[in-house]
């Protein structure tokens, strides 16, 4: 088949942009549980027995996707009797079998949906039969001719729902030995990954209360307010220090663990730091406005 | 109002630190955007119990009736096989199979009684199948010049070189050429019914409509247009080696001659596999209630060819290529 590197085409922009777009654990976490750095000094997922089990799936897809398009191409007619089980025929869905694999597969593999992998996955998707459909068509084949002699083939075969469902039937039997494989060894041999992206999903589903400060509206300004009677020994005697963050604008909104108030934070922006050191003028101690300058910078 | 040490950042993002000098030396640092520092909203998918077992039983619930549905499907629908290749010494085309030589320009005939238990209704199909003819070879499947088989004049007097070397022959273009067109089928399959009481009808086979009609109207097409006058268009052309007519006799009917005959045209399209079977006629359905091949006894009478399959040696070194078996087939699609 001489145009088999238009499909390849699609597989690649597929392959080079996905990982662009690759999230993983986040650096918050990534600090926190430091073993997930282990795996890769151990080469656990780059080694020769990883290399033999992917040469086995590979084995074991490319199998399938022969002989279940060989199966059903056997001793097939379309539901016209015209002929389907002819060399174009086959090689297209042969082809479109691989491709949807490929494709779910990629799927698989990628736990961080954004929207430019939802662009990019179904865009190749898209690419792949707009290509494919151009290239067996009838213009193209007055142009060149000896060169796409496909013509007709992807309109009469693939308006045949045997060939969809042999498509759908082989990428299942592809996708289901790997999708069982997965999960069963998330539940009886996790690795370090998969616990902690369970302990980012439980951390994230209970819905943390907003952490703002609820400005209160009083025309007096913190200033005026701190010089009131009867706040100089509260403002003085630091126990405005000791209140809960949940009370107060917290500059590091998911403080966790006491290793981040070294860090340099980039979850608030300037306005945002500007409005809290603004609100805390008037009323603050000499001291804790010095503390806010040296973590800010 | 703050600390000298706290630097603002500018309106890209950047964070710009004072330098000794006194001149801002610019940050190496990404912009605090989602789409730099990956933080883009996304979707995770985690397999959990939750949704793998569900969707493993789903997808079962959902295939375990489309199986039953196809089986009982494909168990109603009825075939019937004669084979005629004649390799058995009972059988009627034995002698067609023992003596027929290259050279021989005699037909030779052999009929083959049989019977139908069931009726057939609605369109029957006739199909011709054959075993171990590799269609599917590489320099068999190239062996074709597609621009010659469209109409063009050009390719019509210089075949591509694809075809050799069944290019040229006497000095002439072969047209067509290519060991594809080269080899075509041309065994001629009859129906006859017996009537129980005794008149024989010969049951008529419609030849159109058996090709894709992309492959009709767009891939072939005969030289000099529609109208042209075939065999003066097809003057300083040679016909394949093995074929009986020139291709411009393939048919009497204008519509199905040349290359656009629809018999040829269902060759030329290569099979995948080397057991394969190719339309060959088409019974059509009667108008009234009565079935289309009623049971009861049947002729079929075959106009016996040599499969041109041994001739490939000369073109690929290949070991077993002889055809073993040429069947012949009844097929009725609902």
């Amino acid at each position: 088949m001489t145009d088999y590197f238009i499909p390849r085409s699609a597989e690649l922009s597929l392959c080079f942009s996905e990982p662009l777009f690759l999230q993983d654990v986040n650096d918050r976490w990534s600090l926190q549980h430091p073993q997930l750095y282990c795996p890769g000094q151990k080469n656990q997922y780059f080694n020769k027995k990883a290399f033999a089990s992917c040469v086995m799936h590979s084995c074991y897809s490319s199998l399938i996707l022969f002989f279940i398009p060989w199966a059903a191409m056997r001793d097939t007619v379309r539901d016209d009797g015209k002929d389907i089980a002819n060399y174009q025929s086959f090689a297209l869905l042969t082809q479109t079998c691989l491709l949807i694999v490929v494709f779910t597969q990629l799927c698989l593999d990628t736990y961080y949906w954004s929207a430019v992998n939802h662009f990019f996955v179904w865009g190749s998707i898209a690419a792949y039969f707009a290509i494919t459909f151009t290239m067996y068509s009838n213009g193209m084949f007055y142009i060149f001719t000896s060169t796409f002699p496909f013509v007709g083939t992807a309109r009469n075969s693939l308006n045949q729902p045997n060939v969809w469902l042999t498509i759908f039937l082989s990428s299942l039997l592809c996708i289901l030995p790997v999708v069982a494989f997965r999960f069963i060894l998330i539940q009886l041999r996790p690795t370090i990954n998969d616990k902690v992206r369970y302990k980012m999903r439980k951390e994230v589903l209970p819905a943390p209360a907003p952490r703002r400060l609820l400005r209160r509206r009083s025309t007096r300004s913190g200033y005026a307010f701190s010089h009131s009677q009867g706040y100089g020994e509260l403002i003085t005697s630091q126990n405005f220090l000791m209140k809960r963050p949940l009370k107060r604008a917290s500059l590091f909104p998911q403080t966790d663990s006491p290793i981040f108030q070294n860090q340099p934070q980039h979850y608030l922006d300037h306005q945002q730091i500007k409005k809290l050191t603004d609100s805390m003028n008037g009323g603050l101690s000499l001291l804790l406005k010095r503390r806010v300058a040296i973590l800010v910078t | 109002m703050m600390a000298s040490s706290y630097s603002a950042k500018d309106e890209d993002g950047h964070i710009t630190v004072s330098g000794p000098g006194g001149a801002a030396l610019r940050n190496k640092k990404p912009e605090n955007t989602a789409f730099k520092q990956q933080r883009l909203p996304a979707w995770q998918p985690i397999l959990t119990a939750g949704t793998v077992l569900p969707a493993f039983f789903i997808i079962g619930l959902i295939f375990i009736p489309i199986g039953i549905g196809l089986y009982v499907t494909s168990n109603n629908i009825k075939e019937f096989e004669i084979d005629y290749t004649g390799d058995d010494v009972s059988s009627p085309c034995y002698n067609c199979a023992e003596n027929f030589s290259w050279n021989s320009t005699k037909f030779c005939t052999c009929t083959i009684p049989f019977q139908l238990d069931q009726p057939y209704e609605s369109n029957v199909f006739m199909y011709y199948g054959l075993s171990n003819f590799y269609q599917n070879h590489r320099r068999y499947v190239k062996s074709r010049d597609d621009s010659q088989l469209n109409g063009n004049m050009e390719s019509l007097k210089y075949p591509s070189k694809e075809c050799e070397p069944y290019a040229h022959s006497d000095n002439k273009p072969i047209a067509p050429c290519g060991a594809i067109a080269n080899s075509m089928f041309n065994d001629t399959l009859e129906l006859v019914y017996n009537d129980p009481n005794g008149t024989n009808v010969s049951i008529s086979l419609v030849s159109t409509g058996i090709a894709w009609w992309t492959d009709k109207h767009v891939k072939f097409r005969n030289p000099g247009g529609s109208n042209a006058n075939l065999s003066a268009v097809f003057q300083g052309t040679a016909k394949p080696v093995n074929w009986r007519r020139p291709v411009y006799e393939l048919d009497a009917d204008p519509e199905n001659n040349g290359f656009i005959n629809e018999d040829f045209i269902v060759w030329m399209r290569t099979a995948a596999l080397p057991t394969f079977r190719k339309l060959y006629r088409i019974i059509q359905k009667k108008n009234n209630m009565a079935p289309t091949l009623p049971r009861g006894n049947y002729t079929l009478k075959v106009v016996y060819s040599i499969l041109k399959a041994t001739d490939l040696n000369s073109v690929i070194w290949m070991g077993k290529s002889a055809v073993s078996r040429i069947r012949f087939k009844f097929f009725q699609v609902r």
